[in-house]
């Protein structure tokens, strides 16, 4: 057989390691999300927790730039690496079926499952809106600053607060946030039997925690923009 | 009955002791150097357990080998279906097992119709068969301690069986495919699938060629070699209704015979006890199950023909176990070919069970009852399973109902213990040829003689042959013999497709299974075996005026493959009829009714018939001619079977 | 006695691989419980033959679920509604009077369409030739029993060796992958000492053998193992990842 042992980049483009790398990739974000939903958790605290918490991220300065630059390059990876299967997938295919159903259990395939690219890609143009709304948004300069123990910081509770209130985004965040929920549902499980972390015998439960981890991912980070939204009303 | 007066089979036996034989041939056989084998080209047929190992081998040894399949892959020839195992003398079990055990009841199994020297070839090397198997990666069944299982098996008192699940083929086979597959990747062997051999070319009295159609694009192909091995299984397809695969056909194989290779012993044909019954006209093929099942069911029948009760509400009293009743001592476990007929007797005299009345049952009630459901549902689970899904029925509340179906065929072309036809060049491998089981196969020794014949055989032969023969090497398909030999085929293919008759190609051979399942099945009469032959003449005259093909040949066309079969299954079952005719005896499949002790058993005649009986074409509706290969027994008794 | 049904069927009829095709209404009023859905089509074709048209081509041989010939979508499901059955085996007991059946041929770019409901499936052929063999020829086996190989090992590897090379795993898989396939036949090899020596080769020219064919990739949907008529799990994909991984690290 003609098997040769691949160098590292024939083996990355494989199948086998296109899937490792966006099992990896996609473990980290699941990590990022995580954090980054406590993070967002802190505003219900009230008082400056919210804007402290962000200002300790800040904090880190060259750490934090390593860290950005790290996960823009799992997001790079993890979406172009998708985007691509995708894509090899529609051309594998040749006809398209006029009837199409899944036989059901032991099948994984949900819609979850067959909307990974559309969760993907929405979540892809989600995030560049998000971050020029605020991690590149307004900031001490444009008054956007608060005097927490003597030091002047950068207030991003007045930020959120403001941009929650109109229902656009109080109701469109959270629709997006749905998606990542569904996202999540298949993409964790997803990653584990990519990485080969599956066994028969934990399989089930594995696959609950993917369930499980896009519901409280989901839930976690939907809770402020309605919190917010409603609490206008009061 | 015209018959030959001088012998001119040469078997070719080598002198000697039984045991010694084989290996005094190998001795002196002649070899092929290394450099010359890659100039020998060697055209395979069929890509089973036989054709299969003999073209992966033959490719090892550096043979160039063309390899050639009617299904889309080579992985799917129809030895895949056995399920039981394959029987060799390791004696792992250390249960007194040795060749000559093997070797002798495989004689006595097939009721002393076979050839002695090779039964015993084949006993010597079938240990060889499982070293290899087993290197090649089968998955074989395991004791806990890692060795290998072995498990009992019909006409044998030792366990040499070696199974994997219920698959025991599947796994055989696809090893040998996966070793046909490294040698394609080395380049060694060129595989062809879905080609159809249609013709033999024999050029200057040496088998040279052969003649294909691509059943894809309907293109005919001439293919040239130094010889050619034809691996292309059985013919039980010819009573329609068997449990073979919906392509296994007699083509070749009969275009050999008719190009002057003999074909010996058409009327030995296996008929197993235990298959899923026919259910409507519109049946396709029958379901064998294991033959395991009669260890723990028990075979029985209303006492009162045409019962109407279900069989829940039969009483004990008015129930006829009717195997254990006439056979105390073997009961339930008879061979194939005693309870075969001892169903139907039963059926014939009306007693038979279900709508159609032409079953058995197979009753687990008992066992049941004894063991527990969960014990049965461990050994037959699978089986159970397949019959729920076939019947719609649960055996685990009602018993199955069984009944005897055509599984497989002893009788083929006629080799010598080179496993070389009359037709110099032309080899046969496996099902196809006559050589092994006489008159009745055990279980489990058909996947034996395939890779027998294909791994460890044939490598020597056909180098005996080629050493030894002084082949035209500048011969090409440009030939004469090819160019008659495609213009034949290609006549025949027009005529099918233009008849444009009423009938299609199916309701043919229904007509011809009916015919040869009433007359040339279980029991034989010469009346019976009269009337068929007539009759089979008459609807083969029929089909070339009313056959209906449609489609045209340019294009994958499988009704017109299905014709093409049917008409030589027609003149395959004409020679059936008369090999059984000329067989005034009864052993092992074989069962005319006129030979049969007081109390209804098969009555053997080895003072007239202890031959092979092998035919020879001589035309269109001219009788053959029977050609009588004596068969002598130096190593054992002749005894008859008695199973009381 | 049996229940005469009337099946109502939508066949997708193809003349050759370049030729165009479409789904074609067909009537079969005698079907009945106890057939099979390849009698079923048998049925329909001695009608069709009668009536001087074209038959519905379809590959199929054992009809006893084992060689894999068979194989098309019914109702939208590989080999139809009834798990670990072939649709050889597949009897009109599970459908009902007056059903209308969509059938249509595996799909996939790897498998081009013959005739009908007939594809080329040689790209499997051709990924077993690739490595998924242990290169041994003929002879020189050592004995049988030499190498104990235990229980657990061998069951595990016999439940990956039962695949019939069908393709349903193939058609069903939303990305036409076939990694079902390719990862039982290493798994299968992987899991036994004969096999375990060529173990990361056979991994890695598998496996691109799978990619340079056209296949997708496998996004983990699991669809393979529910519509395999032997059932075969996907923990055979991670397997051959973990073997694929092994080899490149190596």
């Amino acid at each position: 057989m003609s098997g040769r042992n691949n160098s590292i980049w024939q083996a990355l483009v494989s199948p086998v390691g296109r899937k490792v790398l966006t099992g990896l990739t996609g473990l980290g974000l699941v990590l990022f999300v995580i954090v980054h939903m406590l993070g967002n958790l802190t505003y219900l605290q009230g008082g400056d927790a919210y804007n402290l918490y962000a200002h300790k991220l800040a904090s880190y300065g060259v750490l934090l730039y390593m860290l950005e630059i790290g996960l823009a390059a799992f997001f790079a990876v993890h979406a172009y690496i998708g985007i691509n299967i995708y894509l090899r997938k529609r051309r594998a295919r040749g006809g398209r079926y006029n009837t199409y159903k899944t036989a059901g259990k032991p099948s994984r395939q949900s819609w979850a499952s067959r909307t990974m690219i559309l969760s993907g890609v929405v979540l892809l143009v989600f995030l560049v809106l998000h971050l020029m709304h605020f991690k590149f948004g307004p900031g001490v300069a444009e008054g956007y600053v608060v005097a927490v123990d003597g030091a002047e910081i950068r207030d991003l509770r007045r930020l959120m607060t403001e941009k929650f209130q109109s229902p656009l985004y109080a109701f469109g965040y959270p629709a997006v946030i749905v998606l990542l929920g569904f996202h999540l549902r298949h993409g964790f499980w997803s990653a584990l039997q990519s990485l080969s972390f599956t066994s028969p015998r934990w399989n089930a439960v594995l696959y609950a925690l993917g369930a499980a981890i896009g519901l409280i991912v989901g839930t976690g980070f939907i809770i402020v923009p309605l919190w917010i939204y409603f609490s206008q009303f009061n | 009955m015209p018959r030959a007066t001088q012998p001119v089979l040469n078997a070719k036996v080598p002198a000697g002791r039984l045991q010694d034989k084989w290996d005094a041939y190998k001795d002196v056989v002649g070899l092929v150097s290394p450099a010359n084998k890659r100039k020998h080209t060697i055209l395979v047929v069929g890509t089973g357990l036989a054709g299969g190992s003999a073209a992966a081998t033959l490719g090892g040894l550096g043979y160039k080998v063309k390899s050639f399949c009617i299904q889309d892959s080579a992985r799917r020839a129809h030895s895949i279906a056995a399920q039981g195992g394959i029987n060799a003398a390791k004696n792992y079990p250390n249960d007194g097992d040795t060749i000559w055990r093997l070797f002798y009841d495989t004689i006595k199994g097939g009721d002393y119709r076979a050839r002695e020297a090779n039964v015993y070839r084949l006993a010597q090397v079938s240990g060889n068969i499982i070293d290899q198997a087993v290197a090649q990666g089968v998955p074989f069944a395991r004791e806990y301690g890692g060795l290998l299982a072995n498990r009992s098996f019909g006409g044998a008192q030792v366990a040499r069986t070696f199974y994997a699940r219920g698959q025991t083929g599947q796994q055989l086979l696809l090893g040998t495919y996966q070793a046909l597959s490294h040698q394609i990747a080395t380049g060694n062997v060129t595989m062809l699938p879905r080609r159809e051999m249609l013709d033999l070319v024999v050029a200057d009295g040496h088998a040279r060629g052969i003649i294909t159609r691509d059943l894809v694009t309907g293109q005919l192909e001439r293919h040239v070699g130094d010889a050619v091995l034809l691996c292309t299984g059985g013919y039980g397809n010819a009573y329609y209704l068997s449990t073979n695969a919906k392509n296994s056909n007699v083509t070749a194989a009969w275009r050999c015979y008719k190009r002057g290779a003999y074909f010996a012993n058409p009327c030995f044909t296996q008929i197993h006890p235990t298959c899923i019954p026919v259910s409507g006209s519109y049946q396709s093929k029958l379901t064998l199950m294991s033959e395991s099942l009669r260890n723990d069911g028990r075979v029985w029948v209303p006492k009162d023909t045409g019962d109407p009760r279900p069989p829940s509400q039969i009483p004990e009293a008015d129930r006829d176990y009717y195997l254990e009743r006439r056979y105390p001592a073997f009961g339930n476990l008879v061979p194939r070919d005693v309870a075969s007929r001892a169903a139907k007797k039963e059926c014939d005299a009306g007693r038979g069970v279900g709508t159609t009345r032409l079953a058995v049952y197979l009753d687990f009630a008992q066992a049941i009852r004894r063991l527990g459901e969960q014990a049965i549902r461990e050994r037959y689970g699978n089986l159970f399973e397949m019959y729920a899904r076939i019947t719609g029925e649960n055996p685990y509340a009602v018993p199955m109902r069984i009944y005897p179906a055509v599984h497989y065929t002893m009788g083929g072309l006629w080799v010598d213990y080179e496993l070389q036809t009359t037709v110099p060049g032309l080899f046969v491998l496996g099902e196809a040829n006559f050589s092994d089981h006489g008159a009745n196969r055990l279980g489990a020794s058909a996947l034996m003689q395939g890779l027998a014949d294909g791994y460890f055989v044939i490598p020597y032969t056909l180098g005996a042959y080629l050493s030894g023969t002084a082949l035209n090497g500048r011969l090409t398909t440009s030939h004469d013999a090819f160019a008659q030999a495609e213009h034949a085929s290609n006549k025949r293919l027009r005529t099918l497709l233009s008849t444009q008759g009423d009938k299609t190609a199916t309701e043919f051979h229904r007509e011809l299974g009916q015919l040869l399942w009433n007359h040339v099945g279980m029991a034989r009469t010469r009346e019976g075996l009269e009337s068929a032959a007539k009759a089979i003449a008459a609807l083969r005259h029929q089909f070339w005026e009313r056959i209906r093909v449609p489609g045209e040949n340019g294009t994958y066309n499988k009704y017109l493959e299905f014709a093409g079969r049917i008409a030589d299954f027609m003149e395959l079952g004409e020679l059936m009829a008369r090999d059984a005719l000329a067989r005034e005896e009864s052993c092992g499949g074989h069962f005319r009714e006129e030979h049969q002790t007081a109390d209804g058993e098969a009555l053997r005649n080895d003072e007239d018939f202890a031959h092979a009986s092998a035919w020879a074409y001589t035309g269109n509706d001219q009788a053959p001619v029977e050609h009588r290969e004596p068969l002598t027994f130096e190593n054992v008794q002749l005894s008859s079977r008695s199973y009381k | 006695m049996a229940k005469s049904m009337t099946i109502y069927l939508r066949v997708w009829r193809q003349a050759g691989p370049e030729a165009p095709g479409r789904l074609v209404d067909y009537t079969v009023a005698d079907a009945n419980e106890h057939m099979s859905f390849l009698e079923l089509l048998d049925v329909l074709n001695e009608q069709l033959i009668h009536r001087g048209e074209d038959p519905v081509e379809f590959d199929n041989d054992c009809r006893e679920g084992i060689c894999g010939s068979c194989g098309v979508m019914v109702g939208g499901i590989a080999h139809g509604p009834q798990q670990r059955t072939a649709v050889c085996q597949l009897h009109m007991r599970a459908f009902k009077d007056g059903d209308r059946i969509v059938v249509e041929p595996f799909r996939a770019k790897a498998f081009p369409i013959v005739k009908d409901l007939v594809v080329d499936r040689s790209a499997f052929d051709r990924i077993i030739a690739a490595g998924g063999y242990v290169s041994t020829t003929t002879g020189g086996a050592p004995d049988a029993n030499a190498l104990p190989v235990s229980k657990e090992a061998a069951d595990e590897a016999m439940d990956y060796a039962a695949c019939i090379g069908c393709g349903a795993c193939v058609a069903a898989c939303p990305n036409a992958s076939a990694s079902l396939f390719t990862a039982a036949k290493i798994a299968h090899l992987a899991l036994l000492p004969q096999g375990s020596i060529e173990a990361p080769q056979r991994a890695v020219a598998m496996v691109d053998q799978m990619t340079a064919e056209g296949f997708g990739d496998c996004s983990n949907h699991a669809e393979c193992e529910a519509v395999c008529p032997k059932g075969i799990s996907v923990h055979g994909i991670t397997r051959m990842r973990r073997e694929y991984i092994k080899a490149v690290l190596r």
